[in-house]
C-alpha cells in the first residue's frame, strides 16, 4: 500500500521552499515566515503517510471492510500544529522585542548591534 | 556556506521523496484502532489515540502550550502600548459580531462535547471560541474587549483547566478509569485552555506593538 504521493511530494516541495527561505532570506521575520511554511509542509507529509487508497476516515459507523486512514500520524498533527501555533507566537514575541531594543531585524546587523550591546 | 546547507537540505528532501515514491515506507493496513476506541469508550479513531493510548503526550502538551503563553505576556509586557484602536470602529463589524458570535460559540461547545464521537476535538473547539473572541475584538477594540474579559479570572481559569487536566490525567491512568464522560471532560478543559491562550496571543500582540 501506498501513501497519497502527490500530497506528500506537495509537502516535501512546501518544506524545502520554507527551508530555503529559512537559510537563505535575512531578515527575522522572514525566516520565522520560512519555519511556519516548512512546518505546514511536514504536517501535510505525515496526513498523506496515514491516508490509504480508497480510505474511510477513522470514525466508527462506516460499512465493514473499507480501508481505514491510520489514526495515529493524524493524532500527532493534532498536536503539531498546536504546539506549532504557540512556539511561532512566542518567536514573534522575542522578534518583536528584539526590534525594539536593536532597532533592525537583518540578522547580521543584529548580532553586530548585540556584540556593540555586550561591550557596553 | 549557505548555499552548501541548502543544497545538502534539498538532498536529504529529494531523498525523502525518491524513498517514498519508491513505496519504501514500511505502510501496512491499519491497526485494528476500532477495538481500541471502544476500550476509551470513543468512535473517534484520533480521539482514541490523542486522549487514551498518548493521554500523557497531550497533557505535556498543554503545558508546552500554556508556558508559551506565558513567555509570550512575559516578553511583550514591558513594550510600549499602542495609543490609537488597532481596527477602527465600524458598524457593518459590530452587526456581524451580533449575529455571528452565538453560532461561533455554540459550534465550538458542539466541536468539544462531541469530539469522541466525530471530527472536532478540544483544539479545533479552543482556536474556534478564539477566533469568536477575536472577531469581538475587532467589533469593541482590544483594550475595551480586555476589560469587560477580567484578565485575572481569565489567568484562573486557564491555570485552573490545566490543574483540572493534569489531576484528572494523572487519576484515570492510576485507577484506570475510562469512558466518554471522562473524554468530554478532557475535550472542554483542553477547550478553555486553547481559548483562553488565543486570545493571550490575540490581546498582546494587538494592544504592546513597541516602536522601531
Amino acid at each position: 500500500m501506498t501513501a497519497s504521493l502527490s500530497a506528500a511530494t506537495l509537502g516535501i516541495v512546501l518544506v524545502a521552499l520554507g527551508f530555503g527561505a529559512l537559510l537563505l532570506r535575512r531578515s527575522l521575520i522572514w525566516k520565522l515566515l520560512g519555519l511556519n511554511v516548512a512546518s505546514g509542509g511536514a504536517i501535510l507529509f505525515l496526513v498523506a503517510l496515514s491516508h490509504r487508497p480508497g480510505a474511510r476516515p477513522p470514525l466508527m459507523g462506516y460499512p465493514e471492510g473499507v480501508p481505514s486512514a491510520d489514526p495515529l500520524p493524524q493524532a500527532l498533527v493534532l498536536t503539531a500544529i498546536v504546539i506549532h501555533f504557540a512556539t511561532l507566537a512566542l518567536s514573534l514575541a522575542y522578534a518583536i522585542s528584539l526590534t525594539e531594543r536593536l532597532h533592525t531585524q537583518e540578522t547580521g546587523r543584529l548580532e553586530e548591534a548585540a556584540e556593540e550591546e555586550m561591550e557596553r | 556556506m549557505r548555499i552548501a546547507a541548502v543544497v545538502g537540505v534539498l538532498a536529504l528532501l529529494v531523498g525523502i521523496l525518491l524513498v517514498g515514491a519508491f513505496g519504501l515506507f514500511p505502510l501496512g493496513d491499519s491497526p485494528d484502532w476500532e477495538k481500541l476506541a471502544r476500550a476509551y469508550g470513543a468512535e473517534n479513531g484520533v480521539a482514541a489515540v490523542v486522549l487514551g493510548t498518548r493521554l500523557y503526550d497531550t497533557l505535556l502538551e498543554v503545558m508546552v502550550f500554556a508556558l508559551a503563553m506565558v513567555g509570550v505576556r512575559y516578553t511583550l509586557t514591558p513594550l510600549s502600548r499602542w495609543k490609537e484602536p488597532v481596527v477602527p470602529e465600524r458598524g457593518v463589524v459590530r452587526e456581524m459580531a451580533d449575529l455571528l458570535l452565538p453560532v461561533v460559540i455554540v459550534f465550538s461547545l458542539y466541536l468539544a462535547a462531541s469530539g469522541h464521537l466525530g471530527p472536532g476535538g478540544g483544539f479545533p473547539a479552543g482556536a474556534i471560541a478564539g477566533s469568536g473572541l477575536l472577531l469581538l475584538a475587532m467589533a469593541k477594540g482590544i483594550e475595551r474587549l480586555s476589560r469587560e474579559l477580567h484578565e485575572g479570572t481569565l489567568e484562573l481559569l486557564e491555570y485552573g483547566a490545566i490543574g483540572g487536566l493534569l489531576v484528572l490525567g494523572v487519576a484515570s491512568g492510576l485507577f484506570g478509569v475510562r469512558g466518554s464522560g471522562l473524554l468530554v471532560l478532557f475535550n472542554l478543559l483542553i477547550g478553555i485552555e486553547v481559548t483562553v491562550g488565543t486570545w493571550v496571543v490575540l490581546h498582546y500582540f494587538g494592544s504592546h506593538r513597541g516602536e522601531i
